[in-house]
């Protein structure tokens, strides 16, 4: 009897050790099939994923916000030309909910001198975020607790939360679209590499005029989600004593935008927060709405690096951003700036003659 | 709650680890305790019928157990049954809304059957209220059945199992191909059955493929919610009854329904089919008509039209309309035909020396399926006319021009080639079990280097191919509205 009794005892031991290394091994499974369908669009999680893989206390300028960011912030123009080392953490439509996440993410690993907040979601009128993609961003969320606050921040009934904190639910049905760099790990940016900085560049050009409005100070309220983290994401700047700066992207919509800036305008001075509004008809630093966008929200490459030039004298001028261009700590700055020149010889997007960059030479062939 | 449901699975996990935290005796309580979570998730309707239906049959019990009255019983019964015959078909009938129980006619069905097992003395009257309310409340069966005696059950749930890490892999096993038929095959083929029911200009060969798919959905929809129930039962040591036994390689229709829905077959045979053979009456009637048509079909006659009277139940039982009329009258036809031609056909077959295997069992196999494939063109169809159209149509326009349109209009070839696949797998261990060999059993004997690629490979299937996540009804088991 004894004997048995060891004996079984021996056996659910080994049982129990198994069947932990069993599931061990499915959760890895599970955990990278989820990865693996996750998709990493260009406009999706791929910024935050990538922020990780960024040398600790590496970015001094932080860009947070939607598309209009991420296309018009032009990180190696930056760099170039003034030393900033700045990353661009964005996804389309990301709403200040969002936002309010991945800047509390990337303070765990940065410690950035500045904050450039986009001003655009305070035009967004939804309570929660119907577009899958918008959820499917904040995957990119390594840390669970900024991960989850994203996701219930996000989603009509806390319910449907589930589905996206164990994310298979709502990716699994994306294996008809898999490609070959889904399975890269770690995530290969569209085949930007690490130094990525998370410029997105647009290549196209559609024609546009000037927005026509009344430059005046009517407000129109902000949906009161935007309100109440647009002043979480002021709060969290002050805490942690990191300046942040409200910015406008020029758009051809800016019409229809205006009198939502204006509101956030005014909730930014209650908190002390500086905002600059490139629409300002006033601002002129030679951008061109007949050639410098690539559809109605976004500025195509020749209009980005207009756009940041002028953002990185502006920068420059308003705060002590120290040049950090020969310093080895941030030599992944060149690294992103050549690689996206070897990718992009040259654009779609005309005008480059007149806008000469020393460190951008044509290819031969260049018109 | 669904049984694809997170909760579920997480309530399931829960269940099992407190089950084998508990001293043996108190193990019952576990179960107890999740089954009364289970019903509190699925709705107070749900708690409240079940309990009183509980109630009546505890004391019912113990009551027939003093007093062994016919009346008693019937009174029992009808409170139960008709009360659940009242909830099933007053809704279709006055078009009322009402939300039915969870698992009305699987608990309804348990408590009458254990009522007569205890007014038969073939089972003792439970004292303990609660050890009697989870007899019918006992979770994984909620779902879609089975139909479990007291005999079979009853000892199992309140004698807490020693854990055995055999019937804990398993069930584990067991629960994981359930999912895998349910979540990669059966869900994947309710496009099908969608584009029959839409209607349009169908070839015949569509519409054919259409009903044989149907047919393979609601086995492997059906048959794999068993798994699961009966997957997440084994892994507490506590063996449900079998509800399926590869219906599909059966050679009669008969033998179809000793296979298909085993546990439903067995509790109408035993508590309504045999007692009306068997009865006064029914014995008066067969000797009656041997006079007329000979001793053999003569007293097969009783059992022949309680055959088809059980199956009129039964279709009726599937949903208050024509269509499950149709369909049970159908069966029970044939099931009474087969009875009374049966000494025939015997003699049919001794005089053309026909071997019962070979070729012969190929051609019973379809015809068999042929005579079960007819029945289903009123299973998925609303109205009787729906069928017949159908029927009458796939004998029309057999042009195989836009195949692939046709096919591709339906859903994509990959979701084809993945159902596919699945029915070939589902097929080829299907093939193993009627052989006699026990896949589960073996795979779980298996060396490790063996075993967890399969169950990883299922795990991932699941997780990756299965339907399931945003706009997935998961409730949409068609089994559960019964």
């Amino acid at each position: 009897m004894v004997g048995q009794g060891v004996s079984r005892k021996r056996k659910l031991i080994w049982f129990w050790l198994r069947l932990v290394s069993f599931v061990m091994l499915a959760v890895l499974l599970l955990s990278y099939a989820n990865y693996v369908l996750t998709p990493k669009h260009d406009y999706g999680i791929c910024s935050m994923m990538n922020l990780y893989r960024q040398p600790k206390d590496s970015i001094d300028v932080l860009s947070v916000g939607t598309s209009l960011v991420y296309a018009g912030i032009n990180t190696n123009v930056l760099w170039a030309e003034y030393g900033i080392a700045s990353y661009n953490l964005c996804s389309a439509e990301q709403p200040f909910w969002v936002s309010y996440y991945t800047i509390k993410e990337a303070l765990k690993t940065q410690r950035p001198k500045l904050i450039l907040l986009d001003a655009k979601p305070s035009t967004y009128t939804r309570d929660y975020s119907k577009r899958g993609r918008i959820i499917l961003s904040t995957f990119g969320i390594r840390g669970l607790d900024n991960r989850i606050g994203a996701i219930f921040a996000c989603v009509e009934k806390p319910r449907d939360a589930i589905g996206f904190i164990l994310g298979l639910p709502e990716v699994h049905s994306n294996y008809a679209r898999l490609q070959d760099n889904d399975f890269i790990l770690p995530p290969d940016n569209g085949g930007r590499g690490a130094d990525w900085k998370g410029y997105i560049e647009a290549d196209a050009v559609e024609r546009f005029q000037r927005p026509s409005l009344v430059w005046n100070n009517v407000r129109r309220n902000m949906n009161e989600r935007e309100e109440e983290y647009a002043r979480k994401i002021f709060d969290l700047a002050k805490q942690e004593g990191i300046p942040l700066v409200l910015i406008g992207l020029p758009n051809p919509d800016y019409a229809n935008d205006h009198m939502y800036y204006n509101a956030l305008w005014s909730l930014a001075e209650e908190h002390g927060i500086l905002g600059i509004n490139y629409n300002d008809p006033s601002l002129r630093f030679g951008l061109r709405y007949s050639s410098d966008f690539s559809d109605w929200q976004h500025l195509n490459v020749k209009g980005g690096i207009i756009f940041s030039r002028k953002l990185g004298a502006d920068l420059t001028k308003w705060f002590a951003l120290p040049d950090r261009r020969g310093d080895k700590k941030y030599a992944s700055y060149d690294a992103c700036m050549e690689q996206w020149l070897n990718r992009h010889p040259h654009f779609e997007s005309s005008g480059w003659e007149n806008h000469p960059l020393p460190w951008f030479v044509p290819p031969p062939d260049y018109p | 709650m669904s049984i694809l449901s997170l909760e579920y699975l997480l309530l399931a996990a829960g269940v099992v680890i407190t089950y084998y935290l508990l001293p043996l005796k108190l193990r019952w309580i576990a179960l107890l305790v999740g089954s009364t979570a289970f019903l509190v998730f699925s709705g107070w309707q749900s708690i409240a019928h079940l309990s009183a239906v509980a109630l009546i049959m505890w004391g019912g019990a113990l009551l027939l157990t003093k007093h062994k009255s016919r009346w008693l019983l019937s009174l029992l019964l009808l409170l139960d049954l008709g009360s659940m015959a009242f909830l099933k078909s007053y809704p279709p009938l006055s078009g009322a809304q009402l939300i039915l129980p969870v698992g009305l006619s699987y608990f309804s069905f348990q408590s009458a059957g254990y009522l007569i097992d205890v007014y038969r003395c073939k089972a003792e009257a439970q004292k303990n209220p609660l050890k009697a309310w989870l007899f019918i409340g006992y979770f994984p069966q909620l779902a879609q059945g089975p139909i479990s005696t007291i005999k079979e059950l009853g000892g199992q749930l309140c004698v807490g199992n020693r854990f055995e890490p055999d019937s804990f892999v398993t069930g584990f096993q067991l629960l994981l191909w359930g999912y895998f038929k349910k979540m990669v095959v059966a869900d994947r083929l309710v496009a099908t059955t969608e584009a029959l029911l839409k209607g349009g200009d169908l070839p015949g060969w569509f519409i054919l493929g259409g009903v044989i798919l149907f047919t393979i959905r609601l086995y492997m929809d059906f048959s794999g919610g068993m798994d699961v129930v009966r997957g997440t039962s084994r892994m507490m040591g506590i063996e449900l009854p079998e509800n399926f036994r590869r219906p599909f390689f059966s050679q009669s229709v008969a033998e179809y329904w000793r296979r298909w829905h085993i546990t439903l077959g067995a509790w109408f045979r035993s508590y309504l089919l045999y007692p009306i053979a068997v009865s006064r009456a029914g014995i008066a009637l067969g000797k009656s008509a041997s006079k007329v048509f000979g001793r053999k079909t003569g007293l097969a006659l009783p059992g022949a039209l309680a055959t088809l009277l059980v199956f009129l139940l039964i279709g009726v039982w599937h949903a208050a309309k024509w269509n499950a009329v149709i369909y049970g009258a159908y069966f029970g036809l044939v099931m009474a035909a087969s009875l009374l031609l049966d000494p025939v056909w015997r003699s049919v077959r001794k005089a053309l020396n026909l071997s019962s295997k070979g070729l012969m069992m190929f051609v019973r196999l379809v015809r068999t399926w042929g005579l079960i494939l007819i029945a289903q063109y009123f299973a998925f169809t609303l109205y009787p006319d729906q069928g017949f159209s159908l029927m009458k149509r796939t004998f029309q326009n057999w042009s195989f021009d836009d195949f692939a349109a046709q096919m591709k209009a339906v859903m994509p070839t990959l979701e084809w080639i993945i159902v596919g696949l699945g029915c070939l797998l589902v097929l080829g261990v299907d093939l193993l079990c009627e052989r006699k060999i026990d896949v589960g059993g073996k795979l779980s004997k298996t060396n490790v280097l063996v075993r967890w690629p399969v169950l990883f490979f299922l795990i991932l299937a699941i997780a990756v191919f299965g339907i399931y996540g945003a706009g997935y009804d998961s409730t949409a088991f068609l089994y559960t509205q019964f």
